[in-house]
């Protein structure tokens, strides 16, 4: 995996709906902001995966618009004025019924696959 | 919900506020950004860059983020406004359910206001702006030729001489034709039957800008070589009816008077001419041929209907006055034939709607005048019910409710209302037209008109209805946004005199409103059913009840010699009498209210230069008799009066009155032209009758007096015969039509029909009439009186406690009940005044529609005013009855 196909990676790039997910797992445990989402989808895929800053904000706008995430403005670790973002029970819902459509889905791609090879 | 309810409405704006988030919040990436490049070991002056470049371009960015908060925001104020009106209209059906009374008598008055004029106004629409079946009908004109005195025209036909002038003088008038509407026998091979036929001269179909959907129109030489081409055209509905729609009937012959003509072509489906329903037309150079009668030569007949465009460059003005300019040179040029002649333009539209025009806008007037009195009784009632509810209003504002919020319910509950309303106005509609429209009489609308409910007239009705109601049901609410809810809490809700003072007043007006309203429509409908009941009273001079009539027309093929018309008339009469049930025929060349007597002059033999007018009538000996009409000297016709007996005739006592003041006229000799040797000795004077318009004077200018002469004395080939009969006229029909087939079989028989029609169609437009402004002034009445009911009830309930503490301190229960009645009768009062004031001065439009009734009638202002307080009384019973029984203790603890 060379770096520059991990930069390409994006919620639109990426099977639809994918960006969400990992959004919604991010902010699953405390609230957010767009930055600490951004680098933790990276920290957390080891590097691997890295998303488009200009496509992250939309999205969070996005997904609070369906009531998926919650803000919430308040002070960063450095007291800098930020909005937080936070799944929703709504969104937690979301997350575990796509989450199993996923691993379904990569779990079919991966017997494909392998069994071609 | 902070936003007003009609932001709605609008697209969502997005704050300032949250722009400035938006940009904060990139701003944040991008810093922390950068402290990470910096900690990753990039240079600081940089790592800022670098942070941008990898975010790319943060205005797009901002610019997604900005459009999504907007979306988002209309998205929400939707949502809000749908649950808004969900919950309002919950709540305004659940306010109706506890108001029945008020929901029923609102919607009523809606329904009723909106149906009635929505069907009235369909029909005045239908009238007045329906296409007429002609290609760009509104430059099509009538040119009239009129007889002008004294500015006062009256409108005759044209001649051939003078039509062809007015043709080639002028230049404003394009494609100007001369039509010629008579009735001919079709024959041959099938029924006898008369059909209207149009003789018309070249340019007509021009004119008409209609183009045969089968052969040709007529030819140049067809026009102009007199008597040399039996052809004709045919319409749609005959080419159906006689040859089933067969294309071969070009080349074929119809029998038209029992001469062959060969169709050449079939009009286009709904062109019926100028009559409307013409069937055949040929050229006039087969009027003699067609007639047998040769009077397109002479300048004085004038028997045509001219028709033309007016050129678009110049308009109907600049044509007015070139023929003015025409009529004055042809005046200079014979000055006989001329005199006092012109000839004035008629649009086709107000040729067809004649007077009935008038009378459309009339009780369009009476619709608005419904409308605005149903406008007052919605917006009067949802006054009353608003101050009912200041309370829950006052509870509703102290609990939070914004002042949007509370007017958006009383709108919807105002919209939920018309919206049953106008549900209960389109059915009272749909079914008031499809009662309304088979009684409209024929005549009173074009026959090319079909009244049929029109979108328009009910948005037009809704419209007006609703924006009172939008207007009314706001008034409330904007009080409320205004008002102190504190004091009216403290209040109880009761509402201040001052605050609810105007409000009250406002109601007094809208009943005062509506009253004069209601009195303007009942004296209109008063003065329609006085005149009409006039028109019912007169004395026709004969007895039609038990006759039936029909006519025939003797063609001269088959009929040529006077003897052999009198042969065909006598075995006819002896015939016709033999039916069972016939006990006296008569023959004439016309009937009462048939139409068809001919003018002409008559003179005096000691005035020779003095021309009398008059109408001509050819009569049998039985004629008097058969149709009830008495002889007041001398004698009427008798056996001895033949064709070789002195000729004689019979004048009328409205002829005496006009040209004999001086003495008898029996004995006396005229003369039917100045230098004829023949004298006509008058026998008899029979009563006035009236044969033609029942309601104009017999002594008035335009209307000549009648003359009578035998039928032995005279030959006609017209046939009028009447048939007084023991039973109903219409069931004599089929045997009379049985006799004239026995007689010849090819000769068709046209309006068989009772006498009884022609003057039943003479008093239908007043009938109708007087009907529609009975309906429409009773509904006024009705609302009028619901109107008033409501505003004396409100005050009732408004002063119950004042009522009560006038009870207590030793008021008797009648004396208040009688405050409450006067109070009624001082608002019918001040509205019977305004009303009257209305109704002299706009009465005078139904002038032209009164016969021997004045606008000013004050028998009919009178019963008014009298029916009206009547109604006042009524609305103030049941008020004043409550006010009566109010227990004084109850009415002073309650509340």
């Amino acid at each position: 995996m060379t770096r520059s196909l991990r930069g390409r990676m994006s919620g639109s790039n990426l099977f639809t709906g994918t960006l969400d997910l990992l959004i919604l797992r991010t902010t699953e445990a405390t609230p957010l902001h767009g930055y600490a989402i951004g680098k933790a989808i990276r920290e957390l895929s080891e590097g691997v995966l890295s998303v488009e800053e200009g496509a992250l904000y939309p999205a969070l706008h996005r997904l609070e618009g369906k009531g998926l995430l919650e803000s919430e403005w308040g002070k960063t670790d450095t007291g800098r004025r930020a909005k937080f973002y936070r799944v929703t029970q709504l969104g937690r819902s979301h997350l575990e019924s796509e989450s199993a459509r996923w691993a379904e889905h990569s779990r079919a791609v991966a017997a494909v696959l392998s069994g071609g090879s | 919900m902070k936003r007003p309810f009609y932001r709605a409405f609008r697209p969502g704006q997005i704050r300032s506020d949250e722009s400035a988030d938006i940009r904060d919040e990139i701003e944040l990436y991008l810093e922390l950004r950068t402290e990470e490049l910096i900690t990753e070991g990039m240079d600081p002056a940089q790592a800022r860059q670098a942070a941008e470049e990898r975010f790319g371009d943060t205005r797009r960015v901002e610019a997604t983020l900005r459009g999504q908060a907007r979306r988002r925001r209309t998205r929400e104020g939707m949502m809000a406004t749908l649950a808004g009106v969900r919950q309002d209209l919950g709540y305004a059906f659940r306010t109706m359910r506890r108001s029945p009374g008020f929901t029923f008598v609102a919607v009523l008055t809606l329904g009723l206001a909106l149906g009635g004029n929505t069907a009235i106004f369909s029909v005045v629409d239908a009238a007045l702006l329906q296409a007429m079946p002609f290609e760009d009908a509104d430059q099509l004109v009538f040119v009239n030729g009129t007889h002008r005195v004294d500015g006062q025209s009256s409108i005759r036909g044209a001649s051939f001489p003078e039509f062809r002038d007015w043709k080639e003088r002028t230049r404003s008038l394009t494609s100007m034709a001369a039509v010629s509407n008579i009735s001919a026998a079709l024959t041959g091979g099938f029924d006898a039957e008369r059909v209207p036929v149009e003789v018309v001269t070249e340019d007509y179909f021009e004119a008409m800008m209609v183009t045969p959907t089968l052969g040709r129109t007529f030819r140049a030489e067809e026009h102009s070589e007199p008597g040399a081409h039996t052809v004709a055209l045919i319409s749609a509905g005959l080419w159906e009816r006689r040859f089933g729609g067969d294309p071969s009937v070009l080349g074929q012959d119809v029998l038209l008077n029992d001469r062959p003509f060969q169709v050449v072509g079939v009009l286009p489906a709904g062109f019926g001419g100028t009559a409307l329903n013409s069937e055949v037309w040929v050229s006039e150079a087969m009027f003699e041929t067609l007639t047998g009668f040769a009077p397109l030569e002479q300048r004085g007949s004038r028997f045509l209907s001219v028709i033309a465009r007016v050129d678009q460059a110049m308009g109907p003005d600049e044509a007015q006055g070139e023929l003015e300019g025409v009529a004055l040179a042809l005046q200079g040029e014979f000055p006989e034939a001329h005199l006092d002649r012109f000839a004035e333009l008629q649009g086709f539209r107000e040729a067809y709607l004649d007077t009935t025009g008038q009378l459309l806008w009339i009780l369009m007037g009476a619709g608005v005048l419904l409308l605005l009195i149903a406008s007052a009784n919605v917006a009067n009632l949802l006054l009353v019910r608003a101050h009912g509810r200041t309370r829950e209003i006052v509870l509703r504002r102290a609990l939070g409710a914004e002042s949007s919020r509370v007017a958006s319910q009383l709108l919807t509950e105002s919209g939920a209302l018309a919206v049953m309303g106008g549900v209960l106005g389109l059915g009272i509609a749909v079914l008031g037209l499809r009662v309304l429209g088979p009684m409209i009489p024929q005549g009173v609308l074009p026959g090319y008109v079909e009244p049929s409910l029109g979108a328009a007239p009910f948005l037009v009705s809704m419209l007006v209805l609703g924006i009172v109601g939008v207007v009314t049901g706001l008034l409330p609410a904007l009080s409320s946004a205004r008002m102190n809810i504190a004091a009216r809490m403290r209040e109880g809700g009761r509402g201040a005199v001052g605050g609810m003072g105007g409000r009250f007043r406002a109601q007094h007006l809208f009943v005062v409103a509506q009253v004069g309203l209601a009195l303007v429509l009942l004296v209109g409908a008063g003065l329609l059913t006085r005149s009409f009941q006039a028109q019912l009273a007169i004395d026709a001079g004969t007895e039609f009840d038990q006759v039936m009539a029909m006519g025939l027309q003797l063609p001269e093929s088959r009929y040529p010699a006077r003897e052999d018309v009198g042969v065909f008339i006598d075995e006819l009469d002896r015939r016709l009498s033999e039916i069972p049930g016939v006990a006296q025929v008569s023959i004439a060349t016309d009937l009462p209210f048939r139409g068809g007597s001919s003018g002409a002059y008559i003179f005096r033999a000691d005035a020779p230069d003095d021309r009398i007018r008059f109408h001509q009538h050819v009569v049998d000996v039985d004629y008097f008799e058969t149709l009830g009409v008495s002889l007041v000297e001398g004698r009427t016709f008798t056996r001895t009066d033949g064709a070789d007996a002195p000729v004689v005739g019979v004048v009328t006592e409205a002829m005496v009155r006009r040209e004999f003041p001086n003495g008898s006229p029996v004995g006396q000799t005229m003369y039917l032209r100045p230098s004829s040797q023949r004298p006509v000795l008058i026998v008899g004077v029979v009563e006035d009758l009236r044969l033609r318009n029942l309601t104009t004077s017999l002594m008035a200018e335009g209307n000549s007096p009648d003359v009578f002469f035998p039928l032995a004395q005279r030959g006609t080939r017209g046939l009028e015969v009447a048939a007084r009969v023991v039973g109903d006229p219409v069931t004599f029909g089929p045997a009379m039509r049985a006799v004239v087939a026995e007689l010849d079989a090819d000769m068709p028989v046209s309006d068989l029909a009772p006498l009884t029609d022609g003057y039943r169609a003479q008093t239908a437009t007043p009938r109708f009439a007087a009907f529609l402004m009975g309906i429409f002034s009773a509904l006024a009445a009705v609302l009028a009186c619901v109107g008033m009911y409501g505003v004396l009830a409100f005050a009732v309930g408004q002063r119950s406690q004042e009522i009560a503490i006038r009870r207590a301190i030793g008021a008797s229960a009648p004396s208040v009940a009688r405050s409450v009645v006067y109070d009624g009768l001082r608002l019918a009062v001040s509205g019977l005044a305004v009303g009257t004031i209305v109704a002299l001065v706009g009465s005078p439009v139904l002038e032209s529609y009164l016969f021997q009734v004045e606008s000013t009638d004050p028998t009919t202002f009178l019963t008014v005013g009298a029916v009206m307080i009547v109604v006042a009384l009524s609305a103030a019973l049941a008020p004043a009855l409550r006010a009566m029984r109010r227990d004084p203790a109850e009415a002073l603890y309650s509340d």
